[in-house]
């Protein structure tokens, strides 16, 4: 067995463990454990989509689906999860768009979990229709994101972000990009507003 | 406080290997308030459950241990028609490693679950799922019962109020006028489907519906676009397979069948297709193959298949290994005990008894072989009786029976060649190579002479003799058209008879469903209408 083919069984392996950590801290009621868990467990699903991507054996599944729905899910969950907001708009959603519903799933999971260790009060998930390209919009009350985050985007170095390795990020990045049509790419762009501002930008 | 779940009535079943996961998902789907839930460990408990109860939703892990994965098991169940569209099949998995390949639409699971889930993440799926299922009630209830006219206007309303279920209205639109055979239609369709843009499902159908209308160089390129810019899309090779198989392109059609088979070699189904294509042209080592893993993969599951051992029996006795394949057919009469095609058995077993050099063995499988009248047995079992027959020096029975089924498969060149392969090998070299044709030129012969009878007047005559050839060859669709011309000239000119009607109908029904454009229907409906008119019957529907 390749030294791959290990890494692949064993995060499965772990994976399963956290799942099963999961389900019995959420059967007691111990949310905050809960939480850990499938954060740890979301950020080993990254590690390994990563490298796919690395191998250049990612692929995308595209079809359509309803934008709206899947911000939804985040509106539920983040609840059960900590103290903070969420607030959701989607008056300007289209009915329909084409992506990978399950690999923007992660990417947006992502940068909401993000949103909720540094928003204050308030996480605000806008999904909308611009300029002819479909954004999903993940705003926090926090104190923004640091000048080197802001920084790394617009370069392709490694780095580490607030609280990470910049995994998420940087696959975040891969993922929109691969997103393609009609000669236009997707793109992750990151602003400071009143707190920190996640774009997912994806084409039609 | 006592809350009303919406979801009180409904039924859950959970199907994983591991305990612990089981019952950490039982009290997620219980904490949803779905108050009754079942929990099976293995397909085989799965299935029983599934036989006994309707579920409304099925939660099944991908890995099940013990050979069988829940894709294969999803196929399986969808196969036969166990689990109705009405029921939520979503599949639970660690990874995403399911992406890699994407099948056919009809064995896909309604939504894939990544581990770990909390219960909140669970219940906004299925609501969302739940909407859709609602939404979509009366045209999966159709597609269930196989009423595809019915369904193009159910799909049209959905599809005209342009909600988030355009889509799933569109593709079962597109199948239900491929179903209905309503194919340049469905050409249509398909390219305005592909103009708001490129999905694989439409250029699959678009793929499907240029076969139809009988363009197979249109569907060929389609499906070789379709394949190059989606190498995953394994349908498109499993209809790339078909069309190379029609063709008579034995080569091209397991090359393209076994590119899938690496990219996904857990499916059952493309095992068999290759087995069958190799079967049909005499590559015994490919069956052998194909059919060994299909069976070592589903021994002693629910997923196993008679028909499987029956026909690795029959090309191990061809690879010259009988005492292998008595041993495989002795396995499938242990693992088959309570049902199943003991003649097909049989036959193969008189085959491998005699080869391994067991006279008195071989003689008692024929005989149980032969026992039943061949009237009523499947086309594959014929054709394995036919060569039992043959390798005991039956010759006038076996010939008889393999006239028959080349008169009653004309065109499949295949199947004919494989015939005279078979007696080739097994009996009359010289006869061989007459015998296809001087079936087939008995078929021409009895049509010709009907239709002589008819010219001079006597439609009584042509029809009687017609009908006797439809009901031995249901499958010549030739004969089968001319006997409905027959029969209803015959009911115009000599008066009202309702078994000749009913028969003509029938047999009018086997054409159109089987080939809307044949040459007769056109000459049938001006009959029949000539028909109404002189009796002054009801028009038909």
């Amino acid at each position: 067995m390749s030294f791959a083919d290990i890494v692949a069984l064993t995060l499965h392996d772990v994976k399963n463990r956290l799942a099963q950590l999961a389900g019995s801290a959420e059967a007691r009621g111990d949310t905050e454990t809960m939480r850990q868990a499938i954060e740890a467990a979301d950020k080993l699903t990254s590690l390994l989509i990563y490298y796919r991507s690395d191998m250049g054996s990612l692929t995308l599944d595209i079809d359509g689906h309803s934008p709206a729905d899947l911000a939804a899910e985040f509106v539920d969950q983040t609840a059960a999860r900590g103290p903070c907001r969420v607030e959701l708009d989607c008056t300007q959603a289209p009915t329909l768009w084409f992506y990978d519903e399950a690999l923007l799933r992660m990417v947006l999971a992502n940068a909401v979990q993000n949103a909720g260790r540094h928003a204050r009060t308030r996480i605000l998930i806008r999904v909308a229709e611009q300029g002819g390209l479909l954004e999903f919009r993940v705003e926090d009350d926090g104190c923004g994101f640091p000048d080197e985050v802001l920084a790394a985007v617009l370069g392709d170095a490694a780095h580490v972000t607030r609280e990470g390795t910049g995994l998420g990020l940087e696959l975040a990045r891969r993922i929109a990009r691969m997103h393609q049509n009609a000669g236009q790419r997707g793109q992750i762009r990151l602003e400071n507003a009143g707190g920190a501002v996640f774009r997912l930008l994806l084409p039609p | 406080m006592a809350i009303l779940s919406p979801y009180r009535n409904k039924r859950a079943l959970i199907i994983d290997d591991v305990p612990e996961m089981r019952s950490s998902v039982r009290s997620q789907v219980v904490s949803l308030g779905i108050e009754q839930t079942g929990v099976a460990g293995n397909v085989r408990d799965a299935l029983e459950m599934i036989k006994n109860n309707r579920f409304d939703i099925i939660l099944c892990d991908y890995y099940l241990g013990g050979g069988t994965d829940g894709q294969q098991f999803l196929e399986f169940l969808r196969s036969r028609a166990i689990i109705s569209r009405a029921a939520l099949f979503i599949m639970i998995s660690a990874e995403k490693s399911y992406g890699a390949v994407i099948t056919a639409a009809e064995c896909l699971p309604d939504d894939y679950l990544l581990k770990p889930f909390t219960a909140d993440a669970l219940k906004s799926r299925i609501d969302r799922l739940l909407d859709k299922k609602l939404r979509l009630v009366h045209i999966d209830r159709l597609q269930d019962q196989g009423r595809w006219q019915e369904m193009i206007p159910a799909c049209d309303e959905i599809i005209a109020a342009h909600d988030k279920y355009l889509l799933d209205a569109m593709r079962v639109k597109g199948n239900a006028l491929i179903m209905s055979r309503r194919f340049d239609e469905a050409v249509t369709f398909y390219r305005q489907a592909l103009q708001m843009r490129s999905m694989p499902w439409a250029k699959l159908g678009l793929a499907k519906a240029y076969q139809g209308s009988g363009d197979a160089g249109q569907a060929r390129d389609t499906l070789n676009d379709l394949v190059a810019e989606t190498p995953r899309f394994l349908a498109a090779y499993d209809a790339l397979g078909r069309l190379h198989r029609d063709a008579g392109e034995v080569d091209e059609a397991l090359s393209i069948l076994d590119r899938a088979c690496t990219m996904s070699p857990n499916s059952l189904l493309r095992h068999r297709a290759i087995a069958g294509i190799a079967e049909d042209a005499g590559d015994f080592g490919r069956v052998e193959k194909a059919l060994g893993t299909v069976v070592r993969k589903t021994r002693n599951t629910p997923l196993r298949d008679l028909n499987d051992y029956a026909k690795l029996g029959n090309a191990l006795s061809e690879l010259g290994d009988p005492e292998k394949a008595i041993t495989v057919i002795a396995e499938a009469r242990t693992s088959f005990k309570e049902a199943g095609d003991t003649i097909l058995l049989s036959a193969i077993e008189a085959v491998a008894q005699r080869q391994a050099g067991h006279p008195e063995l071989a003689r008692q499988a024929l005989e149980q072989a032969l026992q039943v009248g061949d009237q009523s047995l499947s086309e594959a079992t014929k054709l394995a009786v036919a060569k039992a027959c043959l390798v005991h020096g039956r010759h006038e029975q076996a010939e008889q029976m393999l006239r028959e089924i080349v008169q009653n498969n004309p065109g499949q060149l295949l199947l004919h060649a494989s015939i005279s392969q078979m007696m080739k090998t097994h009996g009359n070299a010289e006869r061989a190579e007459t015998l296809v044709s001087s079936s087939s030129a008995e078929v021409i012969r009895l049509n010709d002479d009907a239709v002589r009878k008819g010219q001079a007047g006597d439609f009584r005559s042509a029809a009687a003799m017609l009908r006797e050839a439809a009901e031995r060859l249901p499958g010549n669709l030739q004969i089968v058209a001319n006997a409905a011309y027959a029969l209803f000239l015959d009911v115009y000119a000599n008066g009202l008879d309702i078994d000749k009607l009913q028969d003509a109908q029938r047999y009018q029904q086997i054409v159109l469903d089987r080939d809307g454009r044949h040459p007769r229907l056109g000459p049938i409906a001006d009959i029949v209408a000539k028909i109404q008119r002189k009796y002054k019957l009801p028009a038909a529907s």
